[in-house]
């Protein structure tokens, strides 16, 4: 293998994807790690995406399927990179691939496996909404289509028992418990960092109630009760899983302050949220509570005054950090500072934080392992006093993405094929 | 050769035998009444995709000497390009081949499995008297130029440039003006997060002047461009001389900027040249060239009222950058003299870049912030509502006013002859808003920098090194560029002349061809989309792959009994 014709891109979202088939198309050999089973990052999560209201899914899935169909490509899921030695133009690094138990290339994604499984886990992807077994796909449609097993939690692996139960479904003699982590060394030219971000924990942020009050959503749950392969299957409820919410309210920049910067997409998205839920549910009243409209893009203003005219209503609060939440007889009750500086009440039914984006899990390890710095928020660091870049401060790799700092679908994609501009470069020369 | 049609049926698995009946299918096709003259191969397998299964396909095709191929299986998003793949490694023409649907289309929706197996006999009934109209198609390569040509010398253009040039690759970069650099050489600094000195902006400019690779144009404009990815020809001409260059280019980058816009224009502003009424890019280029901001009388002001989002409604975008120079006009005023006043007046703070909200509150703890809904300019005074609804009136000694960043009036001009769209604003459209974001509709022609939108100058920066990550995958020296072959074709006897089709192709892909009196498909640029094909009052337009007969053919099979 050529190391100057070989690059490892680390993170499927759709910065890594769309750099990795940028490169593949230039016939580079591209290795792309990711350390959940499944490759798309956080767009497939959303049902639609801003501004024009796009199924993410109908967006991603084409991307997704060229990516595992490219012969150039080769994806490793539930895999990390462990360690990067040598430099620009020819690193030696390893990746650790665990073992899924369930082999790829016979598997048919048929789904006979996982509801014979005795043991349930509380499915995080879907934000805890429900719950999954050991042997499972995180939500349906996602791909590779091919489950994986919870080494911790199956009853056979853990030990516990001889359960045969996901082996004797599978038709097509899929399950493998014979398969194990393997190491994996490899020469690459250069390194894309992609890494992505998490959201805050809204807990954090004890005055808001969430975890404590039922009727308090993050962002992220209400994008999985709004898309269709979601827990509800697209269904707008409340937790009981049946109450219909007659009012909601928006909170903006939940956490802006805790972490010290704007996470640059909510203000849009929520106006996305508001879009589709009146449109599950007409009746509802939306409210948005915020302070600044932060609408950095041609189309996003326009977005923004649509649903003002129409679908919520937009209420000024001038100290965000002085609202609180608190439950009243089953409704929740919003305490603000409101536009003359004097405190208001709002009741309604369900609250949305828009939980702030934050720096990825693992983020300090990936940037040890790299031997690249992390800037003070804890994102990849790149060039300090630079104009414009997605240099790090180790020469062949870059960083992009929101593993960068929080932006949107097409700044991400921006920052992804920019780095493919300094790859080629980089293995040209 | 006669025809010898292949039919393969795939069993999935259990997946579609255990809800078809595999056996009836093949029994019933093979002894299909109008099949009669035709010889057809029919044959099950367990599972087509496989390795194994690949193998087999390939040595059937092989071995029997097909001349069509059908296999009825999933869905051609799983596996079209599977099976197109063995054809071509089969020696057949994969244009000469048809996947069948009969997964997701009969299997898994139909619970009754006779009903099942007769929808699944009709739709590989109506696959083959489809792939026997089917024609094989041939690719063909296209020598392509590397070369680039850049329209607009400010950040972005540079910024582009110097990331295309190499030994492999020249860059001819096209400047109206005198001198390199656009906006950004008037500015004494830029943000914190950007190093705070306006040096880097120089060295660009020196750098590009000093590539070999990279032609500068300065004081020309681009006067004609006709063409397609791998192949413009070009003219530019210089704007004082007249004088003509011929270039031929295989990309095109547009970083044609933006322009400042007169708040004069919006929210009923009046004052006039001797008022203390200025724009953020007059005190940035009064900054530089002279290290104060002063009033008319070469005083320094003692009091000053900055002001956001002048247009913003009117246009109806953000600009995006002017709440963060504004602040840096704050540090100016500070720097200057720490006694001078400054009150901030803002709609909106829109700080998206992860370092600017810190700087931003740094500077703004020594500036008054207020928070209004709207502000009008009347001489000396700014009239604003506060957010409270309360109506107030301020007079400092300087007003100081953040105007929307407009896009440049050309833009109809280049839309035309790049054929290219704008956005309602009147920047460029880009060829997919998320995953396309310095794309355009035509292959080959790139928007960066603030011509796409408003922006600050990492982000033009950024863009155009993404311009230039698209290039270089796609337009790399000594490849040649394989166009699609599912393109649209004109017939010569049947074409009117009309020109309807030149209208609807929104790629541009039909010219007119004065000596023959036709309309013609330019291959190269055409992408199958079909509209012509509607639009043609003489029907002489077909896309090959989808021509009315092979659509015909498969249709009135799987409508049959309908
Ligand atoms: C609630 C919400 C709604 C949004 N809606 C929109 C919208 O409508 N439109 C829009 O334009 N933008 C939207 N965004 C922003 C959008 O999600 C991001 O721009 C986009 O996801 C960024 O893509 P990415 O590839 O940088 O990161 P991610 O999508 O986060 O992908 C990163 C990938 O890297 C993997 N990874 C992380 N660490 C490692 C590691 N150490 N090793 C291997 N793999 C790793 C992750 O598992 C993940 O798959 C929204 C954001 C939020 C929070
Ligand atoms: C007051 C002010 C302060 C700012 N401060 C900052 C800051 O501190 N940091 C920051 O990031 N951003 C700042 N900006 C934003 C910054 O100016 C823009 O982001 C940047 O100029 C965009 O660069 P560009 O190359 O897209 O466009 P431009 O700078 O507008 O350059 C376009 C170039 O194209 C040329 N051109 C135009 N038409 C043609 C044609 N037909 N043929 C050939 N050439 C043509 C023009 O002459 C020009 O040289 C500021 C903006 C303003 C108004
Ligand atoms: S049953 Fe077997 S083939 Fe089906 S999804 Fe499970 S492992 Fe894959
Ligand atoms: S073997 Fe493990 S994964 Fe399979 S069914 Fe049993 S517990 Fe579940
Ligand atoms: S994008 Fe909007 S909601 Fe999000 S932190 Fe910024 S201003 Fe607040
Ligand atoms: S960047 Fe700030 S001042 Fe400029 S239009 Fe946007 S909100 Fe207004
Ligand atoms: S098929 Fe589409 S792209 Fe091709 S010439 Fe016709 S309208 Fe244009």
């Amino acid at each position: 293998m050529d190391p100057k014709e070989t690059v490892l891109v680390i993170g499927s979202g759709i910065a890594g994807m769309e750099a990795s088939l940028m490169l593949s198309k230039a016939g580079k050999k591209v290795y792309l790690v990711e350390k959940l089973p499944l490759i798309g990052g956080n767009v497939i999560k959303t049902g639609e995406s801003f501004p024009n209201m796009e199924c993410s899914t109908c967006l991603v899935a084409p991307i997704q399927q060229e990516i595992l169909q490219d012969k150039n490509i080769e994806v490793l899921t539930v895999s990390n990179v462990q360690s990067v030695g040598g430099e620009a133009g020819n690193f030696d690094v390893t990746i650790l691939k665990k073992a899924r138990y369930v082999n790829i290339s016979a598997c048919l994604g048929c789904g006979m496996c996982y509801p014979v499984c005795p043991v349930s886990q509380p499915n995080n992807w879907e934000q805890g909404l429900i719950e999954k077994k050991a042997i499972y796909v995180e939500c349906a449609g996602s791909l590779p289509n091919v489950p994986v097993i919870d080494s911790k939690l199956c009853l056979r692996l853990n030990g516990t028992e001889e359960c045969n139960l996901c082996t004797e479904a599978c038709m097509f003699a899929a399950i493998d418990f014979s398969e194990q982590d393997e190491l994996i060394e490899i020469k690459a030219g250069a390194i894309i960092a992609a890494t992505g971000f998490d959201t805050i924990d809204a807990t954090e942020i004890e005055q808001l109630g969430y975890g404590k009050y039922p009727g308090v959503f993050t962002a992220y749950e209400l994008e999985r009760l709004l898309a269709s392969n979601g827990p509800t299957e697209g269904k707008l409820r409340l937790r009981d899983g049946e109450t219909k919410p007659e009012t909601a309210a928006i909170i903006h920049c939940t956490g802006r302050d805790l972490v010290g910067y704007c996470s640059n997409v909510c203000c849009s998205y929520a106006a996305r949220h508001a879009h589709f839920m009146k449109e599950k549910l007409p009746e509802i009243k939306i409210y948005d509570i915020y302070t600044d409209l932060c609408l950095p893009d041609k189309h996003y203003q326009k977005l923004n005054t649509e649903i003002r005219k129409t679908k919520s209503t937009y209420i000024y609060q001038s100290e965000p950090d002085k609202l609180n939440i608190e439950e009243i007889n089953g409704k929740l009750k919003i305490n603000y500072l409101d536009n003359q500086g004097t405190t208001s009440g709002l009741e309604v039914d369900m609250v949305i934080l828009t939980t702030a984006i934050k720096p990825a899990s693992g983020m300090p390890e990936i940037a040890d392992i790299l031997g690249i710095n992390l800037d003070k928020y804890g994102f990849l660091q790149t060039q300090e006093g630079s104009i414009g870049s997605i240099c790090t401060n180790r020469s062949g790799i870059y960083a992009v993405g929101c593993a960068e700092g929080p932006k949107d679908i097409p700044s991400s994609v921006v920052q992804s094929s920019a780095a493919v501009a300094q790859v080629m470069n980089l293995l040209e020369s | 050769m006669s025809d010898k049609i292949g039919i393969y049926v795939c069993e999935c698995g259990p997946n579609i035998a255990s809800k078809v009946d595999i056996e009836r299918i093949v029994a019933e096709i093979s002894a299909l009444e109008d099949m009669k003259d035709i010889e057809l191969v029919v044959k099950p397998y367990k599972l087509l995709c496989s390795v194994a299964g690949k193998a087999y396909l390939e040595e059937e095709i092989k071995a029997n000497n097909l001349t069509h191929l059908v296999c009825a299986a999933c869905s051609p998003r799983d596996h079209d390009s599977t099976f197109k793949e063995v054809c071509k490694k089969a020696g057949l023409n994969p244009y000469m081949y048809k996947i069948v649907n009969i997964r997701e289309q009969c299997a898994w929706i139909i619970s009754d499995k006779e009903e099942a197996t007769d929808k699944a006999i009709q739709y590989i009934h109506s696959g083959i008297d489809r792939v026997l109209y089917q024609e094989p198609l041939i690719e063909k390569q296209l020598e392509s130029n590397p070369d680039v040509l850049v329209i607009g010398g400010g950040i972005a253009g540079m910024e582009s440039a110097l990331n295309l040039a190499g030994k492999n690759r020249r860059v001819f970069l096209v400047e109206r003006a005198e001198e390199l650099g656009g906006k950004t050489v008037h500015f004494k600094k830029l943000l914190p997060r950007q190093g705070i000195t306006a040096s880097s902006i120089q060295n660009k400019i020196s750098e590009v002047n000093k590539n070999p690779f990279i032609k500068v144009f300065t004081s020309t404009e681009l006067d004609k461009i006709v063409g397609f990815l791998g192949n413009f020809e070009i003219i530019l001409k210089n704007n004082q001389s007249g004088e003509e260059t011929e270039l031929l280019a295989g990309a095109v980058v547009l970083a044609n900027g933006s322009k400042e816009a007169d708040p004069l224009d919006f929210q009923g502003n009046e004052y006039t040249q001797d008022d203390e009424v200025y724009t953020a890019l007059e005190i940035e280029k009064m900054y530089n060239e002279t290290g104060k901001i002063t009033l008319k009388n070469g005083e320094i002001p003692n009091s000053v009222a900055l002001v956001h989002c002048i247009g913003r409604k009117e246009v109806g975008y953000c600009s995006k950058i002017c709440c963060n120079y504004l602040v840096k006009i704050a540090d100016y005023l500070k720097e200057q003299s720490e006694k001078t006043e400054i009150t901030d007046l803002y709609d909106d703070i829109c700080v998206p870049d992860k370092e600017d909200q810190e700087y931003y509150e740094k500077v703004m703890t020594q500036v008054e912030s207020v928070r209004i809904i709207n502000s009008r300019v009347e001489g000396n005074k700014l009239h604003y509502t506060e957010i409270s609804g309360k109506e107030s009136v301020l007079k400092p000694d300087m007003i100081i006013l953040a105007s929307a960043l407009l896009p440049s009036e050309e833009n109809v001009h280049f839309a035309d002859i790049l054929n290219i769209d704008q956005h309602e604003s009147g920047f460029f459209l880009e060829s997919h808003i998320k995953i396309k974001p310095v794309s355009t509709n035509t292959d080959g022609v790139f928007v960066v920098g603030s011509t796409r939108g408003a922006c600050g100058i990492s982000d033009a920066v950024l863009q155009a090194q993404a311009a230039a990550g698209n290039i270089l995958t796609q337009l790399i020296p000594g490849q040649k560029i394989v166009p699609e072959v599912m393109v649209s074709e004109i017939l010569e006897a049947y074409c009117t002349g009309c020109q309807t089709c030149l209208e609807v192709c929104v790629f541009g892909a039909i010219y007119f061809d004065e000596e023959r009196g036709i309309s013609v498909v330019n291959e190269a640029i055409c992408r199958g989309c079909g509209t012509c094909v509607g639009s043609c009052p003489s029907g002489s337009i077909r896309t090959r792959h989808f021509t009315n007969p092979q659509i015909y053919q498969e249709v009135k099979e799987a409508l049959r009994k309908c």
